[in-house]
């Protein structure tokens, strides 16, 4: 499955996969909220080889993540939230959250300079919780008492983004020493050797993404995950509209 | 001029607008009455408290206080923007710009009239209106930044893009020293500047742009796909190269990186040696990337196709990753493969190292691998689907997949009941799970069950939802389940309840159209303009959206039938018949409706009573639970219409959208738009089945015009009517329509019914259909057809024919309703 940026066409779908998935549901105008205020930080699932149905056919997203950033952190410190985030459970097990998740703190960091990403997940939700805790290496801050709407308690987890600004610094070095090649290339002429060894440069420096021992091996049983409500939702977009 | 007040009133004024604004309404209305009583023709005021009961939602209280407002205060621009204002609400664009305008006119200084006018312009998308507003306000606020994005934007969305560009260059300019790096808002317009350069063809000056203003960019995605994409457009094949590795490095599952570094490389399409080394040396690099190992797939043939399948399918059925089918179906459009798959999958469960004690790996993921082959459309042996799932439940009796994949398979059979029931045992599996819930509830849809599915899906819905999980289903827009129960009602001939969810549905499709309002200027303060850009273009067609179009579709059929009159065509229905159905139907609909409020009594009596405004539950009742108002239109046609409107104008390549709209048309003698539709439907597919029974049912009626057409449009119709000849015989073109699709059952079924209405005894084509049964390759599909058309002719055969179809097809659910 692809993993690409979400875009305003996805948002049908994406309310759909949202709605089958999970208990914690929005209208669309809250999925627009978050498309026009941080599109940087949210990546969908889609099966690209599925063959088209009809003349206006829209992509079939396989699982989303829909990421935020903190509006007025009461701490102060810049930092993303993971508003929700689900895989169908027909493709379970492909790794999909995992990856969602790795490009979307790329960019809190990138875009944001968000330092941390927290998220709430349901204390029964052992599934979710394993993803969270042990292959993304989140950690639990404190349990919210009856945070969801049936009651249940969540974990307040976070996950610093430490790691992540490394990333983005190697990335961004990188790119900084193609420009660089570039130029020498000018002089030497590199031609098909350039790409080869270039493609050696490379093997060291990226790798965070996908490197995950770990995580290899399909020990995630579930990846579907319950992240919380956004309370009071439709008070925040309004909230935000006659601040002007 | 708004009339004076004196000081103590002047302030008073001023708290109404701060009570309105702050939502508090009940204040505002008193303060507004100390007002009137001592000023009772106070415009302003009038106009206030009008706006007020407005929000209240008393809309039929405040027009005429606000038109009064105006009698008494013509000059004041607060009752003209008041009046736009309520205009506005009712979505009257049209009026409430010409109020705002009159407001304007009379206080030009005004920047709120200014901002409304402006947003409801490029709401209406009146792109020149609003280029107007947005100059005006850019000379009003010329220091601040959004104000010349404002106007660039307004000038990108008509079109001028030199002009968009050429705003956004100016206020660059004025700038003394280049804004912080991590100044969002700067980042964005360079992005948006640059995207618009792009958007001009201009490619080498967007990537010189690129390179010179955006090196440190906070948007490095949009930046490297950018570079990436120009680099490649201008011929840079090297540089692209490069580009597209740096991409490939962030994110090595996105397919199209793949495809433009192949081309960047100017690899042949044919040199599946040199492509497939790119795929493997990254799913090197990148152990857990799926992509780098599936998509060779796509590209090798023979037998490096199954080497390279071997290989991918041991990995995966070994670590029984149940997504498997799902990720290489796709590859069954090609003969080879699809059967080169099953065998290396039956070659894999016959091995001597098979995993066979597991519950989800190795022999059991080959089993349900297998019933997934068999059960997919284009390989479909469901006998032997049933062998392998029913083998891989003994493997793991407890597995929702398995249990859910063996209720596909019966429902692919036909037999919606078991199907849904198979469902409900999956989901009883794992209560915890929406996903299968969902999946259940769907069966229990399509098996008309619409309580119990309520029921399903209620295990899940917010329990504090005043209205139930209806309520909730409504409120979160889960258009699925309405879609789901509203075709249900209509199969079971409940017209009111599947009017009442399509209408539900088109009003949520509405709201998606209001939802941009405030985005107009809420983008404007975030500053994130090229995602403001994409949400107004998709606005301007997301109703091209299936899940649209399928309401659309079930709604215009519904109203088709309801146009039906009982004995047309010279069928056999009477109309005492038709009285008794609608006799059970009311009858019917009385029950629901007593359910439903002994339902709601119980639900309040268990509520907590200091909870819940009791007048927002009072605004929130609905008097048409069971949509009984609406199926007693007197004029189903108009009401298709609203649904058909929409849906031609943004689909117009959707046949299905073409066939409606001719019927539509037809019935209400609109001949110049229905021979429109239906030569688009035969642009899109001339030899369609329904198609064909219009084109018969249209040259007949050019040949027996009716006497109302005058001649010159029936002129018109001749001369764009073009598959049949004027001179030609219909019969004839009838049989030879039916001897070129001799194997089609669903083609001989239409030309069944355009010999029906060539004036064919109707007892000869009931006939004709009831021996369809015997056609050689007839499916149950085909059957359900043919039933669905003597039951709309209420045929005196369609008991027999239902009797022979069961007979032969004994398991099908559609067959016996």
């Amino acid at each position: 499955m692809d993993i690409r940026l979400l875009t305003t066409a996805d948002l049908p779908l994406i309310q759909h996969a949202n709605l089958e998935n999970l208990p914690e549901n929005y209208f669309l105008k809250y999925y627009l909220y978050h498309a026009l205020s941080w599109p940087q930080l949210s990546f969908v699932a889609v099966d690209v080889s599925r063959p088209r149905k009809g003349p206006y056919d829209y992509p079939k997203i396989v699982g989303y993540v829909l990421a935020k950033m903190e509006e007025e952190p009461t701490d102060g410190v810049q930092h993303g939230h993971i508003t929700s985030l689900s895989v169908m459970r027909t493709h379970r097990r492909l790794g999909i959250a995992e990856k969602l998740m790795r490009q979307s703190q790329l960019a809190m960091v990138e875009t944001f300079q968000a330092k941390y990403v927290s998220l709430h997940v349901r204390v029964s939700n052992v599934a979710a919780r394993h993803l969270y805790e042990d292959t993304l290496r989140f950690r639990n801050e404190k349990t919210e008492s009856k945070y969801y709407a049936d009651g249940e308690d969540a974990f307040s987890m976070r996950l610093d983004l430490d790691d992540v600004a490394e990333l983005a610094k190697r990335y961004a070095d990188e790119e900084e020493d193609k420009d660089k090649d570039e130029d020498k290339k000018k002089t030497t002429n590199g031609g098909d050797a350039t790409i080869k060894s270039e493609g050696v440069d490379e093997g060291e420096a990226v790798g965070e993404v996908g490197r995950d021992p770990e995580a290899d091996g399909g020990k995630e049983r579930k990846i579907k995950v319950a992240v919380g409500r956004g309370l009071g939702v439709g008070d925040l977009v309004e909230k935000d509209e006659s601040k002007h | 001029m708004p009339q004076p007040l004196a000081p103590k009133e002047a302030a008073q004024f001023r708290t109404i607008i701060r009570s309105f604004e702050d939502k508090q309404y009940k204040r505002g209305l008193k303060t507004a009455e100390l007002i009137l009583k001592k000023n009772p023709k106070h415009g302003d005021t009038m106009a206030m408290k009008a706006l007020i009961l407005n929000s209240q939602g008393k809309s039929d209280e405040a027009f005429p206080l606000a038109k009064e407002a105006l009698t008494v205060d013509m000059k004041s621009h607060i009752c003209w923007h008041v009046y736009g204002l309520l205009y506005r609400s009712v979505k009257n664009f049209e009026e409430a710009i010409k109020a705002y305008k009159f407001a304007l006119k009379l206080d030009p200084s005004s920047a709120q009239i200014q901002r409304d006018l402006a947003i409801l312009q490029v709401h209406v998308r009146d792109y020149q209106g609003y280029i107007q507003s947005r100059t005006a306000m850019l000379q009003a606020r010329p220091q601040v930044r959004s104000s010349w994005t404002a106007l660039a934007i307004a000038h990108h969305l008509a079109g001028s893009l030199t002009e968009a560009e050429k705003v956004l260059t100016t206020y660059e300019e004025t700038l003394k020293s280049p804004p912080s790096r991590f100044d969002v808002e700067h980042s964005e317009a360079v992005m948006y500047k640059n995207s618009i350069i792009a958007e001009q063809g201009d490619y080498q000056r967007a990537l010189d742009h690129l390179e010179t203003g955006a090196k440190h960019n906070l948007d490095r995605l949009a930046v490297l796909e950018c570079r990436a994409d120009y680099l490649l457009k201008l011929g840079r094949k090297e540089d692209a190269v490069k580009a597209y590795r740096l991409l490939l490095d962030r994110n090595s599952e996105h397919t199209l990186y793949y495809e433009k570094l192949e081309e960047a490389m100017e690899l042949s399409p044919d040199d599946v040696v040199a492509r497939k080394a790119i795929y493997d040396e990254y799913a090197a690099k990148y152990p857990r990337c799926d992509i780098a190992r599936r998509v060779p797939l796509d590209f090798l043939s023979g037998d490096e196709f199954r080497q390279v399948a071997e290989s991918y399918l041991t990995l995966v059925l070994n670590k029984g990753i149940p997504s498997l089918f799902a990720n290489l179906k796709h590859l069954y459009s090609d003969s080879f493969k699809k059967d080169t798959l099953r065998e290396l999958v039956e070659k894999y469960l016959t091995s001597q190292d098979v995993d066979s004690e597991s519950k989800d790996k190795g022999e059991a993921a080959a089993l349900y691998y297998l019933a997934q082959h068999y059960n997919y459309h284009m390989s479909r042996d469901l006998a032997k689907a049933r062998e392998y799932v029913d083998r891989a439940i003994e493997k793991d009796p407890k597995s929702v997949d398995f249990h859910m994949t063996k209720a596909r398979i019966l429902k692919h059979e036909g037999n919606i009941k078991e199907a849904a029931e198979m469902m409900n045992q999956a989901r009883r599996l794992d209560l915890k799970d929406r996903y299968i819930n969902s999946k259940c509830a769907k069966y229990q849809l399509r098996n008309n069950e619409n309580e119990k599915a309520l029921k399903t899906v209620g295990l899940f819905t917010r329990a504090e939802t005043v209205g139930g999980p209806l309520a909730d289903l409504l409120e979160m827009q889960c258009i699925w389940f309405l879609t789901e129960d509203g075709e249900a009602y209509a199969r079971q001939g409940n017209t009111g309840l599947a009017l009442k969810r399509f209408h539900a549905l088109n009003n949520i499709f509405e709201v998606w159209q209001d939802d941009q309002f405030d985005f107009h200027s809420f983008s404007l303060r975030k500053g994130q303009i090229r995602a403001y850009i994409d949400m107004v273009r998709w606005e301007d067609h997301f109703r091209d959206h299936p899940v649209y179009t399928r309401v659309a579709l079930d709604a215009i059929n519904l109203y088709l039938k309801m146009a039906e009159k009982p004995s047309a065509n010279g069928t056999n229905g009477t109309d005492e018949e038709d009285a008794l159905e609608k006799k059970k139907a009311a009858k019917k609909a009385r029950k629901e409706q007593q359910r439903l409020e002994r339902e709601e009594a119980e639900r309040q009596a268990k509520q907590n009573p200091n909870k819940g405004d009791k007048a927002e539950d009072a605004k929130k009742k609905d008097e048409d639970p069971l949509g009984l108002t609406l199926a007693a239109t007197t004029d189903p046609l108009g009401e298709a219409m609203k649904f058909l409107g929409p849906m031609l104008q943004v689909s117009p390549k959707s046949i299905e959208a073409q066939i409606v709209g001719f019927e539509v048309y037809m019935r209400r003698q609109k001949y110049v738009l229905a021979l429109q539709c239906l030569n688009r439907a035969l642009g899109i597919d001339a030899e369609n089945p329904r198609v064909h029974e219009q084109v018969v049912a249209f040259r007949k009626l050019l040949d027996n015009a009716p006497s109302d057409l005058t001649p010159k449009v029936l002129e018109t119709l001749k001369a764009e009517f073009k598959p049949v000849d004027e001179t030609a015989d219909l019969s004839k073109y009838n049989e030879a329509f039916q001897a070129k699709h001799q194997a089609s059952p669903l083609h001989v079924l239409s030309a069944i019914k355009a010999r029906l209405l060539l004036g064919v005894d109707v007892a000869k084509c009931e006939k004709e259909i009831s021996s369809l049964i015997e056609h050689a390759s007839a499916t149950f599909t085909d059957a359900v057809a043919a039933l669905e058309t003597l039951k709309s002719w209420r045929s005196k055969e369609t008991d027999a024919f239902r009797t022979a179809a069961l007979a032969k097809w004994p398991n099908v659910s559609r067959l016996s309703e």
